[in-house]
């Protein structure tokens, strides 16, 4: 369904009131949501079009001592002519640093599914509902998860690499 | 010709079936993998060589250890490796086994790979390209006529420290150890 | 029948990468499949933060390393859109025939890793030979045959040598040469039908639902190009196709990228035809103290496998704050492929897996 994009700023402020929308750039809009709103938010958008998550990112800001989450969308119906008007959007949120938390939505887009696990297993971030939060890439614990701004990976480097000691030669 | 002689010709005729023979294990592990294809297909034929892949680890006597290594790929190795038969030489491919190479702050890989298995030669580059994999198969037809590639012999003679190193990069082995470890010597 | 748990894992002849899939089977057929990803994993978007704008340009091309020239352009694009530089005319032409070789050298090596796993071997030799001449070029080009790091923001890093596009030409030519007898042994070969007709089938309302992008795309009827949804260097400049197929099966997918290598070829010849003269570079502020502004950017191109993308935010420093790929891989080696392989066979899997193109750096990243 083709939607003007000026319509669709101004129905989502009215749907959402409490969410702050503007554009950005000629192509882009985005929507500052709250946490708990971004699953309708994102229903909202995919049955106007936006079919296609294109990614879900994390971010650490560590000095606001938050974590802000952004998912982009754009439109598997788009070409040349079109995009000028439908363009992307990024749909952020904030959740807070020391237990972060948010609702999955793999009920909405099924391929957020490997996106959320990778954001759990790297920043330690919770998605309530998600099927299999278990590890994805790392096979072991660290005390820190590893993209954090306060791991330091050269230090973990010096730590467990190199103390492992080489391998003597043979006594004759 | 006496017996001496006899047992020389024997011999060297064991090595020289045994050096221009070297099957390769097929195993991408990581990055390199992208110029073994061009090395073993018709450009730079490595068959003149006597490199074949081969598809299991029981088969074959070399091992390219392509590119970095990471945490889990270095269980897969360990395991293939072990298993193995002996007489069996590797060859670290890239600059990346040899000290991390352009990972080498990286958390999740393995920066000297000589302290985890035994290594006989190493090909520096990123990429090498597949003349330097011929230099290196040469090279090791001259150290085992010398007899001096005896990284396996050193894996057996010393796999306490060995075993020591790899249960400190990885946690709990799920293997038990190859050779039995004397822990009084 | 028991249900067995089976390890497709690292060191097995049909994998291509270092991937490792755990299969559950009940006699030959599949229940259940989990990709087992991370033997790759070297945290490329932790590194990529302790190192400068410009330093990151040698690391960033090997996160994929089959087709390396996607990842430049798609970093330095992004760094241009943060730093508002732009790039000369001659520049983005060059890059333009730049890419489409990488192109037609990953879809090259693609046809390898496929022919052989079916047990085509001539069409692999052929494959790998054209694909290495192609490697030659780009030796000369920029020094390297496999990671080149010839683009970097404000253009690319030196212009074509002397007679350059005329040796392009002849490597084209003779390449073009050969496709009568490719289309003889494999393309129109009844055995190849046999093999892969119906294998892997996917519908269009899946592969949007599962987040498919590329030929697996395309082989289901969709013409979802990022070249012509959201064009970048010199692709709005000229004209070409896009090829579909209706399908969604192994068949229609190897198709696909074999019409996409017909069309790439044709494409760099009207590239080389109107390439316009001037500079290739624009120079950019000291390279060792080089600060960016604040904000961030979400750039795209189309790669040799789909949609890539990249994630970029700078807080006004010396390195980026955080980096993200959106790789394609990574949606068809994790989504798709799982929900695929339920109900194949097991001599079917190599078969599903590579015509779908996963790549296994591309998703540990």
């Amino acid at each position: 369904m083709k939607m003007n994009k000026k319509n669709l700023i101004q129905q989502l402020e009215l749907t959402f009131a409490d969410n702050e929308v503007n554009t950005f750039e000629e192509n882009v809009i985005k929507i500052y949501a709250k946490k708990e709103q971004v699953k309708t938010i994102l229903r909202y958008l995919k049955d106007n079009g936006y079919n296609h998550l294109a990614l879900i990112s994390c971010v650490d800001w560590i000095k606001n001592k938050e974590f802000r989450l952004i998912y982009i969308l754009t439109s598997y119906n788009a070409n040349n002519e079109t995009y000028k008007e439908t363009g992307d959007i990024y749909l952020k949120a904030k959740i807070s640093r020391d237990n972060p938390e948010i609702e999955s939505v793999i009920s909405v887009f099924e391929n957020a599914e490997p996106y959320e696990r990778e954001i759990h297993e790297l920043f330690g971030v919770k998605f309530s509902g998600h099927p299999r939060l278990i590890p994805l890439f790392l096979e072991r614990d660290y005390e820190v998860p590893p993209f954090r701004k306060n791991f330091d990976t050269r230090k973990y480097v010096k730590d467990v690499f190199e103390s492992i000691p080489v391998i003597p030669e043979e006594e004759e | 010709m006496d017996r001496e002689q006899v047992i020389k010709a024997l011999k060297d005729s064991g090595k020289w079936g045994h050096k221009y023979s070297l099957w390769a294990v097929y195993f991408c592990t990581g990055c390199g993998i992208i110029e073994i294809p061009p090395t073993i297909t018709s450009r730079w034929d490595a068959e003149r060589f006597g490199v074949i892949p081969v598809a299991s680890p029981r088969q074959a006597n070399l091992f390219l250890i392509t590119g970095y290594v990471s945490v889990k790929t270095l269980r897969a190795i360990i395991r293939t490796y072990e298993q193995m038969g002996e007489p069996k030489y590797t060859v670290g491919f890239g600059s990346c086994p040899i000290n991390g190479g352009m990972y080498w702050d990286s958390y999740n890989t393995i920066k000297k790979l000589d302290k985890y298995i035994p290594i006989d030669g190493w090909i520096a580059g990123c990429m090498p390209r597949p003349e330097a994999i011929f230099v290196a198969v040469t090279h090791l037809w001259t150290l085992i006529d010398k007899g001096m590639a005896t990284a396996y012999k050193k894996y057996r003679k010393q796999y306490k420290y060995y075993r020591k190193n790899q249960e400190m990069a990885l946690g709990k082995l799920e293997w038990p150890p190859l050779y039995p470890i004397n822990e009084d010597e | 029948m028991r249900e067995v748990e089976l390890y497709f894992g690292p060191q097995h002849l049909g994998m291509v990468g270092n991937f490792s899939i755990t299969l559950n089977v009940e006699g030959d057929k599949i229940l259940k499949a989990t990709a087992d990803p991370g033997f790759l994993h070297r945290g490329f978007e932790k590194l990529m933060e302790y190192r400068t704008w410009m330093q990151n340009f040698p690391i960033v091309c090997r996160i994929n390393v089959v087709e390396p020239d996607h990842m430049e352009m798609v970093y330095a694009m992004a760094v241009e859109k943060l730093a508002g530089i732009e790039v000369p005319e001659r520049a983005e032409w060059i890059r333009s025939i730049y890419l489409e070789l990488a192109r037609v050298g990953s879809h090259l090596f693609g046809l390898w890793a496929y022919s052989n796993m079916l047990g085509f071997d001539t069409v692999a030799q052929w494959a790998m030979y054209h694909r290495d001449l192609i490697l030659d070029l780009f030796e000369e080009l920029t020094g390297g045959r496999v990671y080149h790091i010839y683009i970097w923001p404000g253009g690319v890093r030196r212009d074509f040598p002397e007679g350059f596009t005329d040796k392009i030409v002849e490597t084209l030519h003779s390449i073009g040469k050969c496709v009568p007898d490719y289309n003889d042994i494999f393309f129109n070969n009844p055995l190849f039908y046999e093999r892969t007709h119906g294998i892997g089938k996917i519908t269009r309302e899946e592969a949007e639902k599962w987040g498919g992008v590329g030929q697996v795309l395309r082989a289901t009827g969709k013409s979802f190009d990022i070249r012509k949804v959201e064009p970048y260097a010199a692709y709005d400049k000229v004209d070409f196709d896009i090829p579909t197929r209706e399908d969604g099966d192994a068949y229609s997918r190897i198709m696909v990228i074999r019409d996409e290598m017909i069309e790439s070829v044709h494409l760099i010849f009207k590239l080389i035809e109107g390439l316009p003269k001037g500079e290739v570079y624009n120079k950019v502020p000291n390279p060792f103290k080089w600060k960016i502004g604040e904000g961030e950017s979400y750039v795209r191109v189309e790669s040799s496998r789909g949609e890539l993308g990249l994630y970029l935010v700078s807080d006004g420093g010396d390195k980026p704050y955080r980096v993200h790929f959106r790789t394609p891989s990574y949606s068809h080696g994790l989504t798709i492929l799982e929900k695929v392989l339920e109900g194949a066979n097991i001599s079917d899997v190599g078969n599903i897996m590579i015509s779908m193109y996963v790549v296994a750096p591309e998703i540990d990243r």
